[in-house]
């Protein structure tokens, strides 16, 4: 019979307390662990989402803007930028391998609808995350769009709207569904007809619903004809849609011949054309650091009181079991037991209740770290895993275990200073 | 086996525990007998190490133990010393088993690996090898003392000091205890000092130390 099996004997005489302040330590630990989790995982999925493309070239504004409405579907676009600017990017082909235009303008439940080019379908990266190749664009069922108004949807668009090959479907104006006093309206006169349905790729592509640049157009040509009549300053020259109605796209999504030539052609965007451009990856990485590193900062603070109070609910527990059992101390010195011994058996079971209220806190932050993860997989496509272990992990699993040991010393040395001929005639 | 010289201790304000000579042989059975409160339970905290007096020598099987550090104290005490207390004897969390196990465990005599067999023995010698796995709370205090005196001497200790060892028993269990513990004595040639206030178990041992005068009122003047 070990001290520890000796300290687990004690523990599990006290199913209950004990189970409640392992309880309150797992409840800390999964904070931080889920936040943990989620925040790397996100910021993984994000920059491997993010590498897919060296450049979005975009009108000019906010950078993150641009990237997360033309990458990652979640914002509203800068603006918009000549097609020139697109044929101009396809074309260079001494830095250029593969440039494809996003037209952003309508949703379908919500559900952006994407004008572009069929080429994007044949786009795949290699992700700097696990090595492996990504191609978003596999077709489960159907073809690609040929005619204006064909669509394609992306796999959690076809399940959350039910739609099915052949099945057509009105768009709304804008990228959310509003309500038709704040402004929100179907384009009836033109129904998209669904004639395939990609595979899911757990990247945002699966909420978007892909059609040709045209359809787009075709749609907010006529729209604006009957709604505005005139061009807003330093907007899309509407007038020029009837004309021309691939004159304008909201941005270009750039792929280099090299990594490498990312600064010097975002340079040349800069110098040669209206537009902007901006580096996904950078972007993200810049968004985690700055606002999601508040977030996570004010998370893992709270993560780190809730340890104190279970340090404090350890200490207080122990405190009390102390004293009850002054009598079985005194017992087992008088069986031989050193000080130290009674010392260590005291702490032992400070660093159980620590060490399962990690493992359970552990588990319990997976679970957490997958609610959310699917939540985020159904809002923006990001499939993250929910049990990892990164050095951040193992950093607050220690600093926690050091807590839930310090919260024995106390209790431990009074095991230790007992008097334990008094303790033995008390009772 | 157990000699006490001249040993002071003040136990408070006003009064303070003197034995001027004790001695017990080896395998004598001496019961410690007096009143409540008259420093028996002192007397043998001392002889066990559990206590330290001011002044004078506690000498257990050879050893001055009063001069022993805490640490060789501890260590001594669980290789020489079995101890059979009035009640709450067992650790509620463990079994029988488990208990009398624990008695080994700090220790050095008994190695590790016959820990099991040995407690086994110990339990079926004082008629407990069917409860071996009950807990101290499914176990009668008659019972319960069983398995403290199997644990008493499972490190095959010389010296068992037993305090008030029959006082929570009812008359028959009481009788039935004593004479285990008596036999065991016999058999095993132990040294058995028995503390206790009841002059009919008293009576029971070949030898009767009176403990009457072991603690003293200062007079103020």
């Amino acid at each position: 019979m070990t001290l520890w099996g000796i300290a687990w004997g004690y523990l599990w005489n006290r199913k209950f307390t004990t189970f409640l302040t392992i309880l309150s330590v797992a409840l800390a630990v999964a904070l931080i662990s889920s936040v943990l989790t989620l925040r790397e995982e996100t910021r993984k999925r994000f920059e491997e989402e993010g590498q897919a493309f060296d450049l979005v070239v975009g009108a000019k504004g906010s950078p993150l803007q641009l990237v997360l409405s033309s990458v990652y579907f979640m914002d509203n676009p800068t603006g918009n930028i000549p097609w020139s600017v697109y044929e101009q990017i396809k074309n260079d082909k001494e830095y250029v391998q593969s440039a494809y235009p996003i037209a952003l303008g309508d949703n379908y439940q919500g559900f952006r609808i994407v004008g572009t080019e069929v080429t994007l379908f044949q786009h795949k990266w290699v992700s700097p995350i696990t090595g492996e190749e990504r191609f978003p664009f596999k077709l489960k069922e159907g073809t690609f769009f040929e005619k204006p108004f064909d669509a394609v949807l992306g796999a959690l668009v076809a399940r959350e709207t039910g739609l099915n090959i052949g099945d057509t479907f009105v768009s709304s104006h804008g990228f959310i569904k509003l309500p038709e006093m704040l402004g929100g309206h179907d384009h009836e006169q033109h129904p998209y007809t669904v004639v395939g349905i990609f595979d899911y790729s757990n990247s945002p592509f699966d909420r978007a619903i892909f059609t040709s640049v045209n359809s787009v157009w075709d749609i907010h040509a006529e729209h604006h004809e009957e709604e505005h009549g005139t061009q807003e300053e330093g907007d899309i020259k509407y007038e020029e849609w009837g004309k021309d109605p691939s004159s304008m796209i909201t941005s270009v999504l750039v792929q280099l011949q090299s990594p490498a030539l990312r600064f010097q052609y975002r340079e040349m965007i800069r110098e040669s054309t209206v537009a902007m451009s901006a580096t996904p990856v950078e972007e993200i990485s810049k968004l985690f650091e700055q606002f999601l590193g508040t977030a996570k900062t004010v998370l893992l603070a709270v993560g780190y009181l809730v340890v104190i109070i279970s340090a404090l609910s350890i200490m207080i527990g122990l405190y009390l079991a102390i004293i009850q059992r002054r009598r079985d101390l005194a017992i087992m010195r008088a069986l031989g037991a050193s000080r130290i011994e009674i010392f260590g058996s005291v702490l032992i079971e400070a660093l159980w209740v620590t060490a399962l209220g990690i493992l359970l806190g552990y588990f319990i932050g997976g679970g957490i770290s997958r609610i959310v993860g699917y939540y985020l997989s159904q809002k923006y496509g990001l499939s993250i895993t929910s049990l990892i272990i990164t050095s951040e992990h193992i950093t607050s699993f220690a600093t926690v275990a050091v807590v839930g040991l310090l919260a024995g010393i106390i209790p431990a040395w009074q095991a230790y200073k007992r008097n334990i001929a008094r303790d033995l005639m008390e009772l | 086996m157990v000699r006490v010289e001249n040993c002071f201790l003040k136990l408070g304000p006003k009064t303070s525990f003197y034995c001027e000579k004790f001695y017990a042989p080896p395998k004598s059975k001496i019961a410690l007998w007096g009143p409540s409160g008259c420093g028996k339970s002192t007397l043998l905290n001392l002889i066990s190490g559990l206590l330290k007096p001011e002044k004078g020598k506690v000498i257990v099987n050879g050893v001055e133990i009063t001069s022993l550090s805490e640490s060789k104290l501890d260590h001594f005490r669980g290789e020489n010393i079995g101890f059979v207390f009035q009640t709450f004897n067992l650790l509620p969390p463990f079994t029988a088993l488990q208990n009398v196990v624990l008695g080994m465990r700090f220790s050095d005599t008994i190695p590790a690996s016959e820990w099991k067999k040995n407690a086994k023995y110990l339990l079926n010698y004082v008629g407990l090898g069917n409860r071996l796995y009950n807990k101290p709370s499914q176990l009668s205090v008659g019972e319960q003392q069983r398995v403290a005196i199997a644990r008493a001497v499972a490190n095959k200790q010389k010296l068992l000091v037993a305090d008030e060892p029959t006082g929570s028993l009812d008359p028959k269990t009481a009788d039935s205890v004593m004479e285990l513990l008596l036999k065991l004595c016999n058999e095993q040639g132990l040294t058995l000092l028995l503390v206790t206030h009841d002059r009919n178990i008293a009576e029971r041992l070949p030898q009767i130390y009176d403990c009457s005068n072991l603690v003293h009122e200062e007079v103020v003047a």
